[in-house]
């Protein structure tokens, strides 16, 4: 900005004076590490992602076929039951599709269970029924103790141990009206709700912790703040260094 | 027969029939303890307020400029954290994961833009609000009125998100239903508003920030010692609550932890929570950079942020006020997050039922057993944010509407008692809009506020960034940039509108994904900015006077 000049004309990318020039390029190199920082380092995420299935769908999709046909074997069965409930415990999980897998986990509990055992297991899911639809509040004592006592029933038909958290789940996932069959439009389904929500976009990035948390959580949730606040610190800095060489007085 | 059979096997299945039970238990009644915190945080605003009110108009407009650059970073901060952040920012990870990061990065990023595109130059250009440089800057006062205009509707659509988390809180704390709630706490902030201007603003501000931050961050604390993470650091400390959703908690056998329903402290891996635009949230990774990129944006083009500048003595201190500003913001943006985490685990017992998102702070707190008090606390913390934000943006519309409206175009000569006058008639236009906008309830607070940082983003953002940085842009330029923005506004807020009245227009899906009302700037600005530049190519340059005011003045 030569104020000689006349023609009086401003453009970030074609400065005429060399405070304008170095305010450019400060500018440039801090936004320049800005974009990289925020926008390349999702860039990265996204293009080295790769779907990595759970645990618990590895072990659905072997068990599947044979599910879908009927065919399956008490283990496999387990297996599916194990799988439906890994899914139920989830955070997101539409209304549709937890209906579905409580088809699933009711039928095949029901299923596994013994002559004896199904009379109790419907019973008991219809007294827990009846007493949620009664209470007001969950610590009455009625509805603890029918959860418990159907709680006893289903765990070991389930062969769920006790420190695995898909027991807090079960005696919630069944439905007594649901034990005799495992609809054909729940069975279709299955295999859209179970890739859905047991294959997640990982990489060494997702997969490395550091302090605690997953790599790209910890980068994005915290570093880039720090980062920002920095950028913001060293470009006032870096002008107050300058103005003070220059003997500008603002 | 599916349709018919679903309510059905809805209506039987017991985890659903929770959905009300304990999440209802957690809202309860009225609240003795937390409404008596409220009250007195509100006595003390209102005191305050009266104390510092504004005298004349340059006290209302821009608290004299008085306010020392760490004041200032505090009010800036306290301005920002609204019920978006202290609310709807957890509420969103809460509800979609990674995903809400996009809103940590897009509202803190943005002040990188903020500080070294505009801080120093805005305040050099030495005016009272974001039209008022539009009016000056393109030698229009066509152009002021439509900026006020834009700075009025930005205002309202912010403002919206902020009165319908006022109703949560206030539903919350005094037990009533969400619409008498939003009515009551609108009411409230109007009338503290209108008490005081910018300068008791300002001031109340600072004494915000300290009570915000303070209510925020006590349950983290207690929260992290209690559940056996590290509680010294609770914004490091919750990585591993993060990791622990990741891998599953399994029931543990000796050292048993609950929630307040004595549900164990347990959950199956949920790697969905943390993994980045997971097909288990329904967001995808365009969503994500197209939501960070608009706040971004947006976060440089809001008038009331803008007009932060204004407020301080030196175009240094405009720009140290950024760094203060973001420090202290950084500190409830690191922070939030940890109450989506916890509340991840404390909410996995199906028993807990569906909980109201935007209040996922609070719910988390009484699901972690801290201390009624302390959550009542961090209630008014949420209602103060709110407050903060909500008088600052109605001084920034009222602002608008008197000044750049009123006497700059409507009535030149009109005195200042009439210019006090008008922009509190302004100030009570604008919180009746708000409240019956905030009833609607059409998204969560935070998305409510991404709009307005949209609008702000295809609006005012290219044309103070031509403006500042490009003499050649001239207002046949800036109106056909803001022709070009507002377009996809109109047409992003159009299917956004419709859709939530049940209305469904052509290519709905399509429109709504690809212009998602929370996100349009990501189109919206670049193409305003490229048409701004076109159409000054193409028309005659910039006036003499308006160059040589940018060189000599902005620019030196």
């Amino acid at each position: 900005m030569d104020t000689n000049q006349n023609d009086y004309h401003i453009s970030f990318f074609k400065p005429t004076t060399a405070m304008a020039k170095w305010n450019r390029n400060l500018a440039i190199k801090l936004i320049l590490v800005w974009a990289v920082a925020v926008f390349g380092f999702h860039f990265l995420l996204r293009a080295i992602e790769k779907p990595t299935p759970e645990d618990a769908y590895v072990k659905y999709e072997k068990v599947w076929e044979n599910i879908s046909t009927e065919n399956a074997s008490v283990e496999e069965m387990q297996t599916f039951a194990h799988t439906s409930l890994s899914v139920l415990g989830k955070v997101f999980i539409k209304p549709n599709e937890k209906a579905t897998l409580c088809n699933a986990v009711s039928w095949v509990t029901y299923q596994l269970a013994d002559s004896l055992e199904k009379n109790l297991l419907v019973d008991k899911t219809r007294e827990l029924e009846k007493i949620i639809s009664e209470i007001a509040a969950i610590s009455e004592p009625a509805y603890i103790n029918a959860k418990k006592s159907l709680s006893q029933v289903t765990s070991s038909i389930l062969g769920l141990q006790q420190s695995d958290p898909r027991r807090l789940i079960l005696s919630l996932s069944l439905t007594s009206t649901e034990m005799d069959s495992f609809k054909d439009v729940n069975k279709e389904m299955i295999p859209a709700i179970m890739s859905t929500y047991l294959i997640h976009n990982q990489s060494f990035l997702t997969d490395f912790v550091f302090l605690g948390f997953p790599f790209h959580y910890f980068y994005t949730a915290v570093f880039l703040l720090v980062l920002f606040v920095f950028l913001c610190w060293l470009y006032c800095y870096r002008v107050d260094q300058k103005y003070a060489e220059l003997g500008i007085e603002e | 027969m599916k349709k018919f059979l679903l309510p059905i096997i809805l209506l039987l299945t017991p985890s659903l029939l929770f959905a009300a039970g304990a999440s209802t238990q957690l809202e309860g009644g009225f609240k003795m303890g937390p409404a008596i915190i409220l009250i007195t945080i509100l006595c003390v605003f209102v005191l305050v307020g009266i104390v510092f009110r504004a005298k004349d108009t340059t006290d209302f407009y821009a608290a004299g400029r008085s306010i020392s650059r760490v004041g200032s970073g505090m009010a800036i901060a306290s301005n920002w954290m609204s019920a978006a952040s202290f609310l709807g920012m957890a509420a969103l990870m809460y509800g979609t994961g990674y995903h809400g990061l996009a809103y940590v990065v897009g509202w803190t990023g943005g002040y990188v833009l903020l500080l070294i595109l505009m801080a120093g130059q805005i305040r050099k250009y030495g005016k009272y609000t974001a039209a008022d440089f539009i009016g000056d800057r393109y030698y229009s006062q066509g152009l002021r009125a439509v900026g006020a205009i834009i700075a009025i509707l930005i205002s309202i659509s912010y403002c919206v998100g902020q009165f319908g988390g006022i109703g949560i809180m206030f539903k919350w704390i005094l037990g009533i239903d969400y619409a008498l709630a939003v009515i009551i706490g609108g009411s409230v902030v109007l009338v503290y508003t209108l008490i005081s201007g910018m300068l008791g603003v300002t001031k109340n501000m600072q004494i915000q920030y300290v009570i915000i931050i303070v209510s925020f961050l006590i349950p983290l604390f207690i929260l992290t010692f209690k559940f056996d993470y590290f509680w010294l650091l609770p914004q490091i400390g919750y990585g591993s609550v993060v990791s622990d959703i990741v891998s599953g908690v399994p029931i543990a056998e000796t050292t048993q932890m609950f929630n307040s329903f004595g549900h164990e402290y347990a959950m199956v891996p949920a790697p969905e929570y943390a993994m980045p635009w997971d097909s288990a949230t329904g967001q995808t990774f365009f969503q994500w950079i197209a939501i960070a990129f608009s706040l971004m944006i947006g976060t440089a083009g809001l008038p009331h942020v803008i007009q932060r500048f204004y407020v301080v003595p030196k175009a240094r201190d405009a720009r140290w006020s950024v760094v203060w500003g973001l420090f202290f913001i950084s500190i409830l943006y690191w922070s939030a997050p940890v109450y989506a985490a916890f509340g991840k685990i404390l909410s996995a017992n199906p028993e807990v039922g569906k909980l109201a998102k935007d209040a996922i702070v609070v719910y988390t707190a009484q699901l972690g057993g801290v201390n009624p008090l302390i959550v009542g606390l961090l209630a008014a913390g949420g209602v103060s944010a709110a407050f903060s934000t909500v008088s600052g943006l109605l001084v920034a519309g009222s602002s608008a509407f008197a000044h750049d409206l009123y006497v700059k175009i409507i009535n030149p000569k009109a005195s200042p008692k009439m210019q006090l006058l008008m922009a509190r008639l302004g100030t009570v236009l604008m919180a009746v809009i708000v409240t019956l906008l905030a009833l609607k309830n059409w998204a969560l607070i935070a998305q409510l506020v991404a709009v307005a940082f949209s609008l702000a983003g295809v609006t005012i953002f290219p044309l103070f960034l031509l403006g500042i940085w490009w003499s050649g842009s001239n207002k046949q330029g800036a109106i056909a940039g803001l022709i070009a923005g507002l377009l996809v506004a109109v047409i992003a807020l159009t299917y956004f509108i419709a859709g939530k009245e049940g209305v469904t227009l052509p290519y709905y899906e399509f429109v709504n994904y690809w212009l998602g009302a929370w996100y349009f700037a990501w189109i919206g600005a670049p193409l305003a900015i490229l048409t701004n530049i076109v159409v000054s190519k193409l028309t005659p340059e910039t006036p003499l006077e308006i160059r040589k005011f940018l060189v000599l003045n902005v620019h030196s």
